[in-house]
């Protein structure tokens, strides 16, 4: 009975813990959302987190979107061989592409980048009473660090995305030429036929959530992460393995939504 | 503890019944204690006790579980007390290790707030008042282009010191601001605490177990002990304390007499 007892007492904490997380991320979100009318005051923290956001993942996106179309392309191809023509291909290639693999797998890769470095920062600024500092000067964090992050993460994220996808087109072209003999105009055609321009707008829109995902983990994270080094490193670890799994779950609601 | 002889206007912070809990540990039981307008008011205790804690309930950074802080008249422990913005206004903080903004240089950590709190100020200005604050901590102007990391532990504090003095507040606290320099460069904090006090008359609140920096700095010195606070006196009084703990404090000795009587 006592076992019991203990077990419906874990449970319930477990269940009130849970709440009170979801909470506490829906508090940030809107204490966040709260200060976005004033980001014309601040350009140029906003600039600055988009450069570090953005511009700054451009080198491992890029290697990633290439390599990435680069096996969807060929896979297509070996699976396809000697089924349905060449050009289909390039149609394979587009779709897997536009609607789920260039928007995951930026998501992903920057859930890994940014998300765990916003935790990192967001949990060391806390740890050296930054926050407190901003705070007791009568500045809002939300207002000069939050918001910022936000903006940029909901900009960069989308334009990253975009980015992606022509990278990873371009490395399927690649293969296509250089390994499938496939020509040119064979895969552009492909890549054309079937082509719906949702496909695009479908992915395009995940990213924004997925934007606001990766902030709103990174920031939840890094302020409730623990003291020392073991602490940042704990929270950055949570952050990736949260956003990661947040960002699965709800391309899944989306792709329900977006093409039902 | 409530001093009865004091008129009400007089006094700057009020602690009252000041009930603070993290978790199942207790930290703060019961502490009352008046901080008088334009006094240097020192809290000593041992590390971990809550002296801390105190000074981020006296700017609202922490809410107490029970009991009422009163800033300038203005009770800001209430749930309904929201704007914490204009008594913030009045207030200055140097955090323990300075807490300066790493991705800013030095002058832009000082003209930071200001430059937020008052657009009016045209940039001339704000590089004139961060020069004059710079100068108030006895750093030379080129000091606004050093970033935290090129700054040793003192220096972090200096300018800390004037990026907390930066909007002009009337109460300034100092969270430990001695802990982890040289005694020469805890003298050199020392001297500026009283600067402070004699330069800009504000009403200055410092939580230390430096005694050397309490005897110097303090006009009275509050003694915080198991969540409470057991005394208050001048430097003198506490000098010549008879509370055994405070003696015990003061004096660095690892057992209290009445212990060491216990045993014997």
């Amino acid at each position: 009975m006592m076992i019991f007892k203990r077990f419906i007492a874990w449970i319930g904490k477990l269940i009130i813990t849970g709440i009170e997380n979801v909470g506490e991320v829906v508090m940030i979100f809107i204490r966040t959302l709260r200060h976005v009318p004033h980001a014309y005051k601040h350009p140029n923290l906003i600039v600055k987190q988009m450069i570090e956001i953005g511009v700054s993942s451009i080198p491992l996106l890029f290697v990633t979107s290439i390599f990435t179309g680069m096996v969807a392309t060929i896979q297509a191809e070996f699976q396809f061989r000697d089924l349905v023509a060449d050009k289909f291909v390039g149609t394979a290639a587009c779709k897997m592409i536009l609607i789920e693999l260039g928007p995951i797998l930026s998501a992903l890769v920057l859930a890994g980048r940014v998300g765990s470095a916003l935790a990192a920062e967001i949990g060391s600024m806390r740890e050296k009473e930054e926050l407190d500092a901003y705070t007791v000067l009568g500045l809002d964090p939300y207002r000069y660090l939050a918001m910022p992050r936000f903006l940029a993460f909901m900009t960069m994220v989308p334009c990253l995305t975009i980015i992606s996808n022509c990278l990873a087109l371009i490395g399927g072209w690649i293969v296509c030429v250089l390994a499938l003999d496939i020509t040119t105009y064979t895969y552009y055609t492909g890549m054309q036929y079937l082509f719906q321009s949702m496909d695009l707008f479908a992915g395009v829109i995940k990213s924004f959530i997925f934007g606001a995902i990766i902030f709103v983990l990174g920031y939840y994270h890094g302020l409730n992460a623990g003291a020392g080094a073991r602490g940042v490193g704990v929270a950055t670890m949570n952050v990736v393995v949260a956003s990661c799994l947040m960002i699965l779950i709800a391309d899944f609601f989306m792709a329900a939504l977006l093409f039902q | 503890m409530p001093n009865v002889n004091i008129n009400p206007d007089d006094i700057m912070i009020e602690l009252r019944g000041l009930k603070k809990s993290f978790g199942r540990q207790d930290v703060l039981l019961d502490v009352n204690l008046d901080i008088r307008r334009g006094e240097t008011m020192v809290i000593i205790g041992q590390s971990g006790g809550g002296k801390s804690v105190i000074l981020k309930h006296m700017i609202g950074l922490l809410q107490p579980d029970h009991g009422t802080v009163t800033v300038d008249g203005v009770t800001i422990s209430t749930p309904e007390y929201f704007d914490t913005h204009t008594i913030r206004r009045k207030m200055g903080m140097l955090f323990q290790m300075g807490a300066l903004f790493d991705s800013m240089d030095t002058g832009e950590n000082i003209a930071f707030a200001l430059r937020e709190h008052h657009p009016e100020l045209s940039e001339k200005q704000i590089q004139e008042t961060v020069t004059e604050k710079l100068k108030m901590i006895n750093l030379v102007p080129e000091f606004r282009t050093k970033m935290p990391s090129e700054l040793s532990g003192g220096m972090r504090k200096r300018v800390a010191l004037a990026r907390a003095i930066a909007l002009n507040p009337e109460i300034l606290l100092y969270d430990e601001p001695t802990t982890g320099l040289d005694p020469i460069t805890s003298d050199v904090i020392n001297d500026l605490i009283l600067d402070m006090q004699s330069k800009l008359g504000v009403t200055s609140v410092v939580v230390t177990h430096d005694m050397v920096s309490a005897f110097k700095v303090a006009d009275r010195i509050a003694m915080l002990y198991k969540g409470r606070i057991i005394e208050v006196g001048t430097v003198e009084e506490i000098k010549n304390t008879t509370n055994p703990f405070v003696h015990q404090f003061i004096t660095g000795q690892r057992k209290i007499s009445v212990e060491d009587d216990s045993q014997n």
